[in-house]
């Protein structure tokens, strides 16, 4: 119970700590979003600059009021975000967790799949590694693994959009579905999201396995080296048992902590991949806050994916203390 | 096995000579540098040579420093409209990488990039593993309410995504220097590393050989910098190299999506305007134009990684110890050694 | 390795099985279980092929306790690993080994198919391993292991668990508990009694155990093996009982077997191979056990080191440390012969060896006249004086703290301890009982929760806090007080050359030296120790180095800061047993030399005995904390006064043959948790003489004349209530 409560404490305040750095960076800074945002403000106003209006816009955009002591407008701020008030985009001239809400799902779901194939090939294949340990493919299947991972992400996706997209026109080259398809329960809305995603993952999916099967390799290749198989051997145990009772579930156990940290990376990727699909997931539209300076959206989407990290994490390793029973109510370090 | 003779004169004086060796064991100052030199730069040089991955690693490595160096003296700055428009790759002996759009060479072009690019790696690696290897060692050596504090901020760093954080800031504020475009982009970096070594610290602090230290009543510093660090140094390293890789990633992407200024010339910048300018996705005509930079900035990861798994061995004594002894005639026993004792575990 | 000595390994089998006597073929015994003809493993590798088992022909009795003896590194491993056939690859077995079940025809135990061999592994030979932490799977508890077992072996689970839960408490285990458990909640002791559990749930009729008891304390060790004999009977088991430590199954075996290089060279019923052992190997071993009832100037060591698998020496194996080596022994490799009935040794001199070696026992018979300390000490200065000294340590839990309850571990609770110049301390006890903790809080790296260490009169913590108004600065105190630890692996740092490592200690130290001096001074003190050429060893590295040299270089290093006191914490128990004695000898000598002390920690009294017999020093026993006797360590070993040392001193080694192993002298084989710690005496749970007064009150150590006292109210006189009180729960009342 008490480590559950830990983690949870904890994994608020890292959603505290962000949300901080977003006030910060906004508001305190000389220069920062709020202080253009109101110069552009009474530069739109031409001279008949009403202070009190540009006050309202600013904070009607940042959550943030400027006439107001600093710490009484950093509470202010707190509150809102932690009501889910993320301000409104300058551009879309909508609140920004209506446009984000909308896009969130895509982005989990996209980076979601990635992660759980990428695992599921990684674990795959540095298992067979494993077991051939040494041989032929092993050391090549680890060359190519150095290679493959030599290669940024948003290169792959690039190449991929080249030739499957342009090229060949085999796969769409943007957008999460087709244009002429109504989003429903249907098949053929699920189909063409599918279809829609496949260049994306991919690319992520064939940058990052490798390190997972490496990883893989290495737990399995420590795990067979155990006493405890050699007993479980000794015991007479059937095979089907051991391979899964045993090696498996040993070796899986500590991919979980790499589950864990990628949960970050992959979702950090978003922005990157996003823009190059074009699909418009947040990170895309974090893509485009950028462009159009839209500050509201730009910080929304950090507090957002900060926080889908967060309970990604959290999850994983709440679940965690339940597959491995030496954790249990353990003073467990996170990473 | 003993000497009992010696026992004989045994008074109970023990600045004696009793215990000072007979022969004279003082070595010539040239003889402790070729000796220092041996262990700290020959050996060391050796063993990444031994290893098919380090070899290449490091070879690329050292081709990516003298381009950074000497190649920028060496070839000259692209210019405009220097070569014809677009020449592919060895259609001339003049652009061996063809030229872009605007007729520059693209070699050169590499070239002049790779400066402000190791700039950038270098800082970023220096930053993360020197703000790591602090926050570590301290937070594990000391303990106490200084490491709680330092773990939760290392906690939240890493859990904080890396890319977002960093494209909000240099929206915010466009850095403008390499050296600032590489720790910006390792701004978060440093926490993951920073609590591999606090646990592999723990873990040495409790060794009996630190104890036997801090009973000697060696300086803490001392026994930070001799007796701990030098165990973290594979860690170390191999973080140093992930950084690197991180902050080519990351400015790559973010130079390619035009997120950072193009104060500076980069690969990514390269790619940027193969992407934008030449439209490298619908034709094959401009395919060198993108390919050029990306395969520049795949081998040196490729290089960094290789490089990487060969300086886990230069740490490992063990084998250090060979190369240092071979150097010194001495027979070589090590491997049998060592086969005999995975053979003796098992009798 | 020679073909030449292949070849007459397999002629003399032969000729051995023709010259057997009577006719009778190797085969000593009539119903054996397992009977091995010329089993070999053999590893190939690149320096050529290496025969880690040589041609080894044995029979096991049906419901023997055969004993296999041999140091590490001799091939007794690989010799459990063949006999259910899983030598770990790339190994090779061959060979011939039948089993004979009672009921049912011979099987070739080598010819059998997978399937075959699965089912016959754990249903009919079941094995033990050291570390039985390692031999569970971390991630399943103690039930699934049993359950499983039986549902692969087609067992019905239901009665197969009654059986396990029999085991279990037969074991001193409580079954619930032990079954809820997961491996890494339960204790060294404990896994290692569940283990034997697990290996007995199928009912099979063999057991054979690799070092089962290796890991654990000697007290655990010696009452594991009381609970086997119980278990044999019991359970009409087979069992074979692999172990270096001749001693420790002296008593258990019926028979014996003892292997040096890969090969037997002595076999014989247990007393008469302990009593009238023929082979010059056999008598060296028993020669140097410390034996408690032996005087202190017979335990020699063994010297040399065995052989390499791979280098074997021609003729007899033994011949470059045998001392009646002659040339014959040199050239032909000596045949397994009958000495008596059931007795055979492989040794051409065997008459020989028996009067030239002897065994100590057989000159004096437990006459300690001989055992006069090598020096006597004047009363000295005292160096450390430990007053009322507590050690807590807190288990806390919980990210805040203040969240989490913690536990409060009594480490060390109200010491009183003084230590003098030239003197020695040895403190024994049970791992956990606070004698580490007591150790390093009395050279001052522990700080004490409350009571007073000090330094020749000067408070050790206060000068550490207050540097200004001290007598003798933290600095000097610091230099003063060394330590060597117990692990070699760990003692040295694994990046720095022995130079290095050693110069640091002349640097920080007290000495004023130059390079050079220091240099010398390395070099000197490593060749005076023994490891010569100096020069070589000061550019080696840890790893390249022995275990026991690894120990040396650390107690030169403590040695070099001009220490007052050592602490030595267990720092000879992880040498082989033929090493300690040459270990302790050396620091001994040593203690001349520097004018130090010594704080010696061991959980093996022989080893105090010896260490503070020598020196005329103490012994302190500690039990969960507490110091509970205190003496000089000839009185201590003799007429112990505490219930707990005579516990100790029952499961210290003795080569006792004759006696049946006993139960131990003590209720319960588990110590109480440190966190909770009983009340009154700490012994009462496990003290077979407790009574009520010892539940509530507990006793302060009160010593005689001779500095020699007990905590415990048998120490007080015939008016103590103790005496009227009635006997606790569970203790059958005597008046003795
Ligand atoms: S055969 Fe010779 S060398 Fe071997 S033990 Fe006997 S006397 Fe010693
Ligand atoms: S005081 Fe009582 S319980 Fe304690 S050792 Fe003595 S007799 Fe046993």
């Amino acid at each position: 119970m008490n480590y559950f409560i830990k983690r949870i404490g904890q994994s608020v305040f890292t959603i505290f700590a962000v949300v901080s750095i977003s006030f910060g960076l906004i508001r305190l800074l000389p220069g920062g979003p709020a202080a253009q945002l109101r110069a552009q403000l009474i530069q739109d106003s031409a001279g008949a600059a009403d202070m009190e209006r540009v006050n309202r816009l600013v904070e009607l955009h940042t959550n943030i009021q400027p006439s107001k002591p600093v710490w009484e407008q950093y509470v202010d701020y707190m509150v809102a975000v932690f009501q889910g008030d993320l301000g409104e985009s300058l551009w879309h001239n909508e609140p920004v967790s209506a446009i984000l809400g909308e896009a969130l799902p895509w982005t989990v779901f996209l980076m979601g799949t990635s992660l759980f194939i990428s695992f599921v090939i990684g674990i795959a294949l540095g298992a067979v590694m494993a077991y051939y340990e040494g041989s032929n493919f092993d050391v090549s299947a680890t060359s190519g693994i150095i290679l493959l991972n030599s290669i940024p992400y948003y290169i792959a996706a690039v190449v991929l959009l080249y030739f499957l997209g342009y090229q060949m026109q085999v796969f769409p080259t943007g957008g999460h579905y087709g244009s002429g398809v109504e989003p429903s329960l249907s098949i053929g809305f699920f189909r063409s999201v599918l279809y829609h995603s496949v260049l994306p993952i991919s690319s992520m999916v064939i940058t990052s396995f490798g390190g997972t099967a490496i990883a893989m390799r290495g737990n399995a290749i420590s795990v067979l080296g155990n006493d405890y198989l050699r007993v479980a051997r000794l015991r007479g145990l059937r095979d089907r048992r051991i391979t899964m009772e045993y090696v498996a579930r040993n070796a899986l156990l500590p991919m979980y902590t790499g589950l864990m940290m990628s949960i970050g990376m992959v979702f950090g990727g978003s922005v990157i991949l996003e823009e190059i699909f074009t699909y418009p997931g947040v990170g895309y539209y974090m893509f485009q806050a950028i462009g159009s300076r839209d500050y509201p959206v730009l910080m929304g989407s950090l507090i957002l994916i900060t926080t889908a990290i967060v309970i990604g994490i959290l999850i994983a390793d709440l679940t965690y203390g339940k597959i491995d029973p030496r954790v249990r109510g353990e003073d467990r370090e996170v990473y | 096995m003993k000497s009992t003779d010696t026992k004989t004169d045994g008074g109970t004086d023990i600045d004696h000579d009793l215990f000072d060796s007979g022969s004279d064991v003082e070595l010539a100052r040239s003889e402790q540098l070729s000796n220092a030199f041996t262990e700290y730069v020959y050996a060391p040089v050796m063993i990444l040579w031994d290893d098919w991955r380090a070899r290449i690693g490091s070879l690329i490595i050292l081709g990516y420093l003298l381009m950074g160096t000497i190649g920028v003296i060496l070839v000259e700055p692209a210019t405009l409209h220097e070569g014809p428009r677009l020449e592919g790759v060895f259609e001339g002996t003049e652009f061996l990488l063809g030229t872009d759009i605007l007729g520059r060479d693209l070699f050169a072009m590499i070239v002049h990039a790779t400066p402000a690019m190791l700039q950038m790696i270098i800082a970023g690696g220096v930053f993360t593993t020197v703000v790591a290897t602090i926050i570590g060692t301290v937070s594990g050596y000391k303990g106490g309410v200084l490491d709680r504090v330092l773990m939760t901020v290392s906690d939240i760093a890493l859990t904080i995504p890396g890319l977002p954080l960093v494209i909000v800031i240099v929206v915010i504020f466009p850095p403008q220097h390499p050296v600032t475009v590489g720790i910006l982009l390792s701004i978060n970096a440093w926490a993951g590393l920073a609590r591999a070594l606090r646990s592999e610290v723990l873990a040495v602090r409790e060794e009996s050989y630190v104890e036997a230290s801090r009973t000697m009543n060696v300086p803490t510093r001392v026994i930070l910098t001799k007796d701990i660090i030098p165990n973290l140094m594979p860690y170390i390293m191999v973080n140093f190299v992930g950084a690197a890789r991180g902050v080519i990633f990351g400015s790559v992407g973010l130079y390619f999506l035009g997120i950072l200024p193009f104060t500076t010339l980069n690969w990514g910048v390269i790619l940027n305007m193969a992407y934008t300018q030449g439209g490298s996705l619908y034709t094959l005509e401009t395919i060198h134009w993108f390919l050029a930079p990306m395969i520049t900035i795949i081998l040196l990861s490729y290089g960094l990684i290789l490089f990487a798994q060969g300086m886990d061995r230069v740490f490992n004594p063990r084998i250090r110890a060979r190369h240092v002894q071979d150097d010194a005639g001495t027979e070589d026993t090590e491997d049998d050694g060592q086969i005999q004792t995975t053979v003796t575990e098992q009798i | 390795m020679t073909e030449k000595h292949e070849t007459n390994v397999a002629a003399d089998g032969g000729t051995v099985q023709e010259s057997m006597a009577g006719g009778t073929s190797i085969n000593e015994v009539d119903d054996s279980i397992l009977s091995l003809r010329d089993v070999s493993v053999t590893f190939g590798m690149e320096r050529g092929k290496s025969k880690v088992l040589n041609s080894v022909s044995l029979d096991i009795e049906r419901q023997e306790i055969l004993g296999v003896v041999g140091e590490s590194g001799s091939g007794k491993s690989m010799f459990a690993s063949a006999l259910l056939d899983a030598v770990v690859k790339p190994g090779v077995v061959s060979g011939d080994i039948t089993y004979r079940p009672g009921e049912g025809s011979e099987t070739d135990l080598l010819n059998l198919s997978d399937e075959e061999l699965r089912q016959l592994r754990w249903e009919e030979i079941s094995m033990v391993f050291q570390g039985a932490m390692s031999s569970f799977n971390p991630t399943k508890d103690i039930r699934g292991h049993f359950e499983e077992t039986l549902k692969d072996h087609d067992y019905d689970v239901e009665s197969g668990m009654a059986h396990a839960r029999e085991l279990l408490s037969d074991l001193y285990l409580e079954p619930e508990r032990v079954l809820n458990s997961y491996p890494h909640e339960l204790s060294g002791g404990m896994s290692q009694r569940t283990l034997i559990a697990l290996s007995l749930v199928l009912e099979p009729e063999v057991l054979v155990m690799d070092e089962p008891t290796a890991a654990l304390d000697l007290l655990m060790q010696r009452s594991i093996l009381a609970l086997l004999e119980d278990l044999q009977t019991k359970y009409d088991l087979t069992i074979v009982f692999i172990t270096h430590d001749l001693p420790l199954v002296a008593g258990l075996a019926d028979r014996l077997a003892v292997m040096y290089a890969f090969e037997f060279v002595e076999i014989g019923p247990a007393d008469e191979l302990v009593q009238h052992s023929a082979h010059p190997y056999t008598r060296s071993l028993l020669r140097a056990v410390p034996n408690l009832d032996s005087p202190l100037d017979q335990m020699h060591p063994i010297e040399g080191a065995s052989p390499d698998p791979v280098n074997v020496p021609t003729g007899c194996s033994y011949h470059p440390r045998c001392s009646l080596a002659t040339d014959e022994c040199r050239s032909t490799d000596p045949p397994l012969e009958e000495v008596e009935v059931d007795h055979r040794t492989a040794c051409f001199h065997w008459q020989e060896s028996r009067q030239e070696i002897p065994l100590i026992d057989d000159e004096e018979t437990g006459e300690h006249d001989s055992d006069t300390p090598i020096r006597t000490a004047a009363p000295t200065d005292t160096v450390v004086e430990m007053q009322d000294v507590d050690v807590h340590f807190e288990q806390s839990s919980g990210f805040f703290g203040f969240l989490g309850e913690s536990d409060i571990v009594h480490a060390v609770d109200d010491v009183n301890l003084d230590i003098h110049e030239n003197d020695v301390v040895a403190l024994v006890g049970e791992s956990g009982c606070g004698k580490t903790t007591l150790g390093k809080a009395a050279i001052g790296i522990q700080r004490p929760t409350s009571g007073e260490v000090s330094y020749r009169g000067q408070d050790i913590w206060e000068a550490k806090d207050s540097p200004d108004s001290t007598d003798i600065p933290f600095d000097e105190i610091r230099q003063s007080l060394q330590i060597i630890h117990q692990d070699p692996g760990s003692s040295l740092n694994p990046n720095r050359t022995i130079e290095s490592t050693l110069e640091m200690a002349l640097k920080y130290g007290p000495h004023d030296m130059k390079k050079t001096s220091r240099r010398n001074r390395i070099h000197g003190m490593l060749s005076y120790v023994g490891m010569n050429p100096s020069e070589d060893y000061a550019s080696r590295y840890p790893h390249q180095l022995s275990g026991g040299e690894k120990q040396r270089v650390a107690l030169v290093r403590a040695l070099m800061m001009n220490p007052d006191l050592i602490l030595a914490d267990e720092s000879v128990s992880a040498l082989d047993v033929s090493l300690r004695i040459e270990m302790m000898d050396l620091m001994l000598e040593l203690q001349e030399q520097f004018d130090t002390s010594y704080v010696f920690i061991s959980h093996n009294l022989s080893n105090a005995r010896y260490f503070a017999g020598l020196a005329d020093g103490k012994i302190g026993v500690m039990y969960l904390g507490e110091l509970v006797e205190i003496g000089p360590a000839q009185a201590v070993i003799e007429n112990p006064k505490h219930p707990y040392t005579e516990v100790l001193k029952w499961s210290t080694e003795d080569l006792n043959v004759e006696e049946e192993l006993e139960n131990p002298p003590i209720r319960g084989i588990d110590i109480p948790d440190p966190v909770d710690p009983p009340s009154g005496c700490r012994f009462h749970t496990r003290c077979p003489y407790a009574r009520e007064a010892c539940v509530t009150q507990s006793p302060s150590i009160s010593e005689d004349e001779n500095e020699h006292g007990a905590a415990c109210f048998r120490d007080r006189g015939e008016d103590h209530e103790y005496w009227d009180s009635d006997p606790i729960q569970g203790v059958e009342a005597s008046d003795d």
